[in-house]
This record gives structure tokens, C-alpha cells and sequence, in this order.
């Protein structure tokens, strides 16, 4: 009985690990949803471990089996969970024992569960991989001891994943990790659910420009209360609609009635995701404004649903669509109205339906999960190493920290061994294989040896 | 008829069945007693409170230090041993109801009867806390937001759950024609489960 391959493909179990999960929407948190989803859909196990939301707290089971652990411990900043290093320890430990897993895949160097959950598992011998989904700076203090922690994290991780080239540099310089153990993964689209009107809705006077974001600094909502008016007043026939809510709206209101531009620009405060699609078929052109981006997604559910994107050229944006489905600017405004100006020209070339089969063809989620899965077995190959090799690794991160690291590192293997002395390891019992049976009796079979599910 | 139970680490499962299932079925669960945690603990005592009275007699230090030491043994003491339970049973009488026993080692046994109109069902779950995670074996009751857990004190491994759980199942099910087995109802509640064999 082949019980750990598929095929010729060696089966996983993946614990993803991060701070950002459902009910929480957004990037990474849809990210790991539909990476979880195509790996369970080519035979691989997938637990998620998130930190408690609201009364959202203990085990629950989401579309075809994904079962994610939501494991009390209270988030303090900004949905991150309270760093106390040690304390996480015995859970991870727990859950990694009971699940079997075999590879744990953290995201976001936001995330402090995440960093917990990489080191933990590296004591206690298991493969690792992380996910880096944003860019981040070098200069200010909070960006120079984020580098640290990541370089910390990164020192000893199996292989790593970035969303953009841009990204894999930006890592590769934060970190100091070895280019080679880096892949470059880009993020994909729902574009079953992104799609374009069925009709044009082109009514050849009216153009209308749609924003999404958050409307932060980092979003660029400055751009906008500049860019804005003075597009307004270039073209009459230009309406603006603004989906998304943040610090920065109020600017956008005050703008508003600064210019009169009331029934031109429509404020539509926070959209719900599943509304999204709704508000973008709607509109001709995507403006996205963000001053920085390791990989936009939303360009890319702008290109799905058919809009023509004019964006700033930051980060991984420029990777992301073809040169025809996109004019960019730099994040300044009189280049920004230029290139909205040529957006507005070259509109009427642009087919809404020929662009989403073009996406649908670039970006697609399964594609994601199986090149994720080359990574996997990549990492699965990589040598087990005892204590002492690991620690020469965190000693080359700096001269005081590298000393710092170690000993955390000593005391995290300590902890771990008088773990396995308190609660030895056959004292926790192994989940049994679950067959979720749905109504119908329609299985979606997480496994059992003699389904075949490739 | 016998009994048939089995072990595991330091519980024992015993299923009676000296009556017919169908009028009353009865599950023990039984805890061994670490005789070295036992020892581990008076030896705590002894240097704890020795210690006190070295410093309260010796050192002349203030009396409220003994009273503090016995308060420190006493925590660690709960904390090391635990709660101190010999033995939970659950008495399943298909027609009347569910009967919840624990004792405890000094001979105190506490019963909760739960009617069986007032168990919608039996389910499995996974409770995860801060440091660890386990399984337990709870009752969804009418009208009722709070779950009520079997076994009050114990957490017996998961393969001594199932056969309670089939058997209060069977019990509960009693007027409905489909059988246990088959849950096709939230996957939260109770999952099927398919062991490796």
C-alpha cells in the first residue's frame, strides 16, 4: 500500500502558519486559501494554524476538508499574535505531532506566529518554507529590526518563496539568504469569479475610472487627492468611483468638496470582497496608486474583470501584466494624469473579453500549486542538520546578534527536550484520517489508500 | 458475558456487560495513579515546608513564611497531581437516559443524569487551549447555548471515546431509522471517522 505517493509524486502535509486568515480578507489570507485549495486538490494534506478571531476560536473545517486551527492566543497589534517566543512552543508542537506533518510553509514576515512557528518547527527537525508577500525598506528603525528578525527566521529555512523579482531581490538583501534558495512563485487570480460584464457597458460618453484600496499612505491615497481634480477638470465626461476606507479618506473628502466634485466622484466607503467584481465591471479604467507593491493583486482582478489599469511603476507591478494591459507612471501626479490621459486614448482598442481569456491563460491557481510543489520536494531533499551546524549559520547573521540568536536557538532546543520529557510524544494521539461526507453522499475524500486522486 | 477493556498509558477502558445493551449499557474509565509522581510530591513537601521551618525556627524569620510555604505546596502540589479522580463512568439506559458518574479518590462520587429527551446529540470535538490540543465527547442538549462533557474531569485518548460515542449514538437514535455512522450534518459537529486500518 503506496500510502506517501501519488503517482510517482510524493504526497505532503503542509501546515500552513500565519497570522492572516479568514474571517480577515485580503492578500495573503486569499492566498493561502487557494494555494491550500489546489494542493488539496492534487492529493496533498493541508492544515492552516491561525490566531484566534473574535469568538472564532478551536478547529474548524472549510471548503473540501481544510481544516484550520484557530489556537487562542489573543492578537495585540495589528492582527499580529503577542511574541513571546517560547510560549507557542508546546501547540505548534502539539498540532505538528497529531496532523503527521510533514513541511511547514510560514507567510509574511508580518506575522509574528509565523517567525514562532519557523523556528519551532526548524528545532524540532521538520522542513520549512516561507512565503514573503511584501516589500519592505531598509532605512527607519522599525524596518531595521524587522530585517533582523527576518534575517533570524531566514537564517535556517529550507527554501524560500517570493511573489516577484523584485521581491526575491528585496528578500535576498533583507535576509542574506543565498539566491538559490529562493523561487520566485507569483500570486494568480480567481478568474472564474473576476469576470467581465457580459454586455459592454461602454456608453461612449461616459468614462468611469474605479479605485479599490485601502486608502493609506502606503496606497498611494495622497496620489489620488492630487491626481483626482485635476483629471476632473481636464475631461468633462470622467467619473471617478472609490471603493475602500482607511485614515486617508477623509483627504478625499475634504477634496471633494473643495473641487464640487460631488457627482463626480462617488465614495463607496469599505467593499465587502464578495462586492468587488460588482463595483469593477461597472468601470472602464483601474487606477491604482499603491507607492509600493511586491505583487498587486488587484491589477490583476482589474485585468480579469476587463478594466484597462493604469498604475504606478513600483515594485513587482510592472511583472505583472502585459505591456497592452497596462500604462504606468511614475508615483508622481502630473506623470500619473499623463498616463491616464493615454489610458482614456487607447480605451476604445481594448476588448474586455479577449483581456480575461488572456489572463485566464497567464495566471492560474493550480499552476501556482504545482510549482509549489516542485518547491516542496525540492525542500523535502534538503539535508537534516544537528544543532551545532545550525548554530554556526545564526552566528554569521552579526556579531552581537548572531551570539543572541544562538542562545535563543539553545534555549528553544532545551524547551523542547524537556517538552518530550513532560508530555512524551506517544502521549499525543494522531488524528485519524477524516472522510467528510457532504449530504449526498458525495465524498470529498481526503484519503484513503485506494483512491487514486490524480 | 464479561467485560472487554483495554489500556492505554495510564487509563483503562472497561465496557460491563453483564446486563443487555438494550436495557442498560455501562462504560468505565479508570485512571492509574503515578505512585512516582506521589513520591515526587511528599519530597517536595518535605523540603518546602523543612525549609520554612528552618528559617521561622533558625533564622528567627516571621511565621507568616511557613503559612506561605504551605500555600506554595499546596499549589504545587495541584498543579503536579491534578485532580485527583479515580474513575468516571457513563450508564446509558436507551429509554430513560444518560447517567454521568466520576470518583474521585477519596470516595466522593459525583452523578449527573441527563434525560434522554434532552440530548439532541452526541458529538466528538477537537478542543484546542493555549498549550495543547485533545479530543473530548460532549452532549449538543435542547434549548441549552452550553455543551455538557461526558467525562467532567478525565481526557481519555480518542479511541476509548469512540465506542462511548457509538453507544450514545445508538442510544439517542433510538426512534430514528438511520444509523449512526452516517453524519451528513455539520462537519463541525460530528465527523465521520475512518480509521487506517
Amino acid at each position: 500500500m503506496m500510502d506517501g505517493l501519488i503517482g510517482d509524486r510524493e504526497r505532503h502535509r503542509i501546515l500552513m502558519v500565519s497570522d492572516f486568515f479568514y474571517p480577515n480578507f485580503g492578500g495573503v489570507e486569499s492566498h493561502i486559501y487557494c494555494l491550500s485549495q489546489c494542493l488539496l486538490k492534487l492529493g496533498h494534506k493541508v492544515v492552516v494554524m491561525t490566531h484566534v478571531y473574535g469568538n472564532r476560536s478551536g478547529v474548524r473545517y472549510m471548503t473540501n476538508g481544510l481544516k484550520v486551527y484557530y489556537i487562542p492566543w489573543r492578537p495585540f497589534l495589528m492582527q499580529n499574535t503577542l511574541p513571546t517566543i517560547y510560549g507557542t512552543l508546546p501547540i505548534i508542537r502539539t498540532i505538528l505531532i497529531r496532523e503527521r506533518i510533514t513541511l511547514v510553509h510560514g507567510h509574511s514576515a508580518f506575522s509574528t506566529l509565523c517567525h514562532e512557528a519557523l523556528i519551532h518547527a526548524r528545532t524540532m527537525g521538520y522542513k520549512v518554507i516561507f512565503t514573503d508577500h511584501s516589500l519592505y525598506g531598509f532605512a527607519d528603525v522599525g524596518s531595521i529590526h524587522m530585517n533582523k528578525v527576518l534575517q533570524f527566521t531566514l537564517a535556517d529555512v529550507s527554501q524560500a518563496i517570493c511573489v516577484s523579482h523584485t521581491s526575491k531581490e528585496n528578500t535576498v538583501l533583507r535576509s542574506g539568504l543565498p539566491p538559490e534558495k529562493v523561487f520566485v512563485i507569483p500570486n494568480a487570480v480567481d478568474t472564474a469569479m473576476f469576470t467581465p460584464a457580459p454586455e459592454n457597458p461602454r456608453s461612449n460618453d461616459e468614462i468611469i475610472i474605479v479605485v479599490i484600496s485601502r486608502l493609506v499612505y502606503r496606497k498611494g491615497a495622497d496620489l489620488l487627492v492630487e491626481v483626482i481634480p485635476e483629471v476632473c477638470r481636464l475631461y468633462p465626461h470622467v467619473r471617478f468611483v472609490v471603493g475602500g476606507d482607511g485614515p486617508k479618506r477623509v483627504r478625499l473628502e475634504e477634496m471633494r468638496e473643495k473641487h464640487f466634485l460631488q457627482d463626480r466622484v462617488e465614495m463607496l466607503g469599505a467593499v465587502p470582497h464578495s462586492r468587488v467584481r460588482s463595483i469593477l465591471v461597472s468601470g472602464h479604467i483601474f487606477l491604482n496608486s499603491s507607492l509600493t507593491e511586491a505583487f498587486c493583486i488587484a491589477i490583476l482582478e482589474a485585468a480579469s474583470c476587463g478594466l484597462l489599469t493604469v498604475s504606478t511603476r513600483v515594485g513587482g507591478v510592472p511583472e505583472v501584466l502585459p505591456d497592452d494591459m497596462v500604462v504606468l507612471a511614475e508615483p508622481d501626479p502630473v506623470d500619473m494624469v499623463q498616463a491616464i490621459k493615454k489610458a482614456i486614448t487607447i480605451l476604445p482598442t481594448i476588448d474586455p473579453q479577449d483581456m480575461h481569456k488572456r489572463v485566464k491563460k497567464l495566471y492560474d491557481w493550480h499552476d501556482v500549486a504545482r510549482r509549489t510543489e516542485i518547491v516542496y520536494d525540492r525542500a523535502m531533499k534538503c539535508s537534516n542538520q544537528n544543532l551545532l551546524e545550525r548554530l554556526s549559520r545564526y552566528l554569521s547573521c552579526g556579531s552581537w546578534a548572531g551570539k543572541l540568536f544562538c542562545l535563543v536557538m539553545i534555549i528553544d532546543f532545551l524547551l523542547f527536550h524537556l517538552l518530550q520529557l513532560v508530555q512524551p510524544a506517544i502521549d499525543i494521539e494522531e488524528v485519524p484520517n477524516m472522510v467528510m461526507s457532504l449530504g449526498e453522499g458525495s465524498t470529498a475524500g481526503d484519503d484513503i489508500p485506494e483512491q487514486s486522486s490524480r | 458475558m464479561g467485560e472487554n477493556s483495554f489500556a492505554h498509558r495510564k487509563y483503562t477502558y472497561f465496557h460491563d456487560q453483564k446486563y443487555p445493551c438494550e436495557a442498560i449499557d455501562i462504560h468505565h474509565i479508570e485512571v492509574q495513579s503515578n505512585g512516582a509522581k506521589g513520591v515526587f510530591v511528599s519530597l517536595l513537601a518535605a523540603i518546602v515546608v523543612g525549609n520554612a521551618l528552618y528559617l521561622v525556627l533558625v533564622k528567627e524569620k516571621s511565621v507568616t513564611l511557613l503559612f506561605s510555604s504551605f500555600l506554595l505546596w499546596a499549589f504545587l502540589r495541584k498543579l503536579l497531581l491534578g485532580k485527583p479522580v479515580k474513575k468516571e463512568s457513563v450508564v446509558i439506559m436507551p429509554t430513560l437516559g444518560v447517567q454521568l458518574e466520576t470518583l474521585y479518590l477519596s470516595g466522593r462520587i459525583m452523578r449527573q443524569f441527563v434525560p434522554v429527551s434532552k440530548i439532541l446529540k452526541p458529538v466528538l470535538q477537537e478542543c484546542v487551549t493555549p498549550v495543547t490540543c485533545y479530543w473530548s465527547l460532549s452532549l449538543v442538549m435542547r434549548e441549552e447555548e452550553e455543551l455538557a462533557p461526558v467525562f467532567k474531569e478525565l481526557r481519555p485518548p480518542l479511541k476509548m471515546l469512540v465506542p462511548v460515542w457509538k453507544a450514545l449514538c445508538a442510544a439517542t437514535d433510538e426512534g430514528s431509522s438511520h444509523s449512526c455512522t452516517e453524519d451528513g450534518g455539520n462537519a463541525e459537529d460530528g465527523v465521520q471517522s475512518e480509521k487506517n486500518p
